[in-house]
């Protein structure tokens, strides 16, 4: 299994076009901050106090979360195109199990969607750092590699959940840039959750995307919220956090620990559609030669 | 030694039948060649005997083992007709992935040697010839230091030196190792060193044998006279005394002739009516 693995990772990083297209989704979400959002969302938030320190932790937290839904997928279509081009018959000739093939694909995923969230993390923190003077805080790592793990571990699972229904590499050149274009919203990122309609909201909701980004936002903002917010009241606060996608709204508003569960929640559903579905296409790939 | 038996092998895809009851016997360290034109159900036999797809019918008998059985994957090597290679990767990169998927201990140094492989070792798999991917191939499939080898027409697009060299090199391992290779071709001349040779049309063995007796029994020997006129005739001759006989008789009336024997094309042409190639 090792082979594979190792086998899978230098496929993806010995790729160079292909890690600028994974990371275009997150790039797009940065660079469109970069030329209007942040100056929209520091005008409209004008009453608070260093608006911009606020806003660029903001905008790191919903493209990392892009950043894990577009890698793992990057790297799991890997498997698509392997099943198609009779990698996988020649793979099942070694001594790997099924199985075994099954889960070094997950794993390379994993890895790199860990890897590329915390390049993203470093880029866009340092970037920040020199342009806006903002805190690069680097005792948040070990909670930023929590939630990169999870949230690496999250996307991979669903992603191949919609993967299994992929045949053709064409086909995934559609999906990848119908998924790319559409994190950017569901994270909360082109625009904050509170401004859309309360259909679109309960739609985001109903993918783990809001939450995920919930959670890097509420470890990235933290101390940044006490230091504008210790002045104006605390309606305020609650209200800037619910607009901004921080705390997300779900029969109450939900706590940092809850983000995770329903994180978490969402991944073992997903898991056991996977298996199901993969029990089916284990015979479709063994049939298809 | 009898290494591989195939008992009415048979495959349907949907309403076609690709493979008809196919009876094959390899015997240990034979060179067997699979012979027929394209879509004649050749590789679909080889995916069957290598276990990357299940026979309809039949069953596959290798020292006691089935062609879903682990040990039966660990001892065969499989060359497909489209390379599996990474083209991204080194060459390097892709022959020591595959020797860290096997759990037995391998090893890679002898075969870069005979593939002559150092010189190309870093460099990107797509970026080599068609002789090299070739050669890098083979040593691939023989990481595992195989019993049997599968060849899934190896020599497609291949020029004459890199398919002399691929033939060496196997030919050594053959005598050395007693590696057993079964090669599916559409290159008649491939299957002149044979040990044995199956004909294979339209998903049925149409003939099997030796070369030898496949061109005593299919083909007679064919005498080519050329008239001073510079016209060409072909006589069919069924041995040399006839063959001079005809040529004494004529002595007077040739400019020159030419006294073949009957090839694996003139086989192949006899048992079809089709040309190959």
């Amino acid at each position: 299994m090792n082979g594979l693995v190792y086998r899978n990772l230098k496929m993806y990083f010995n790729d160079r076009s292909g890690i600028f297209f994974s990371l275009m989704g997150a790039m797009i979400s940065f660079i469109l901050y970069l030329a209007f959002l942040s100056q929209n969302m520091i005008s409209s938030w004008g009453k608070v106090p260093d608006a911009r320190l606020l806003l660029d932790p903001w905008l790191i937290g919903g493209t990392m979360t892009i950043t894990a839904i577009t890698t793992t997928l990057s790297s799991l279509s890997l498997m698509v195109k392997d099943r198609e081009s009779k990698v996988l018959a020649d793979l099942s000739l070694t001594d790997i199990s099924y199985i075994g093939i099954q889960c070094s694909y997950l794993i390379t995923s994993v890895i790199i969607g860990v890897v590329m969230q915390l390049i993203m993390y470093f880029i866009m923190g340092t970037y920040f750092l020199i342009v806006d003077n903002s805190t690069f805080d680097l005792s948040l790592f070990p909670q930023i590699l929590g939630i990169a793990i999870l949230s690496s571990f999250m996307w991979t699972i669903f992603n191949l959940l919609i993967l299994s229904f992929v045949r053709k590499v064409d086909t995934l050149g559609k999906i990848s840039t119908i998924i790319g274009t559409a994190s950017g919203f569901f994270a909360g990122v082109y625009m904050p959750i509170g401004v859309l309609p309360t259909t679109m909201q309960r739609i985001m909701k109903y993918t783990p995307a809001p939450y995920n980004t919930a959670m890097y936002r509420n470890i990235l903002m933290n101390s940044q919220l006490h230091k504008s917010f210790k002045d104006l009241p605390a309606s305020v606060l609650t209200e800037f956090k619910k607009i901004m996608g921080i705390s997300i709204q779900l029969h109450g508003t939900l706590t940092f620990q809850q983000d995770m569960l329903i994180i978490i929640g969402f991944a073992v559903v997903i898991s056991i559609c996977v298996l199901l579905i993969s029990s089916i296409s284990r015979r479709l790939v063994i049939s298809r030669v | 030694m009898k290494l591989l038996q195939a008992t009415s092998l048979t495959k349907k895809f949907q309403n076609k039948i690709a493979v008809n009851s196919i009876n094959l016997t390899i015997n240990k360290g034979d060179f067997v060649a699979l012979l027929g034109p394209n879509g004649a159900g050749k590789s679909t036999t080889i995916n069957m005997l290598t276990g990357v797809i299940q026979p309809t019918d039949g069953r596959i008998d290798f020292d006691g083992r089935t062609s879903n059985n682990c040990e039966y994957k660990n001892k065969i090597g499989v060359v497909f007709q489209n390379s599996v290679l990474d083209d991204n990767l080194s060459v390097k990169d892709n022959i020591m992935a595959r020797a860290r998927m096997y759990n037995k201990p391998t090893q890679i140094q002898p075969l870069i040697n005979k593939f002559g492989l150092e010189s190309i070792w870093k460099q990107k798999y797509g970026s080599l010839s068609g002789g090299q991917k070739r050669r890098v191939d083979i040593a691939r499939a023989l990481i595992n230091s195989p019993e049997l080898l599968f060849l899934d027409e190896p020599s497609t697009g291949l020029d004459i030196q890199t398919r002399t060299a691929i033939w060496n090199v196997l030919d050594e391992l053959r005598h050395n190792m007693g590696l057993t290779v079964i090669l599916t071709t559409h290159y008649l001349e491939e299957t002149q060193n044979a040990d044995y040779v199956y004909i294979i049309d339209q998903g049925k063995i149409i003939a099997e044998d030796t070369v030898d007796q496949l061109q005593k029994k299919y083909t007679k020997n064919i005498l080519t006279l050329y008239y001073q006129n510079g016209e060409p005739k072909n006589i069919t001759v069924s041995d040399k005394n006839q063959a001079i006989q005809i040529l004494s008789k004529n002595s007077q009336v040739i400019s020159d002739f030419a006294y073949r024997p009957g090839t694996m094309n003139d086989v192949f042409m006899n048992l079809t009516g089709k040309e190959i190639r």
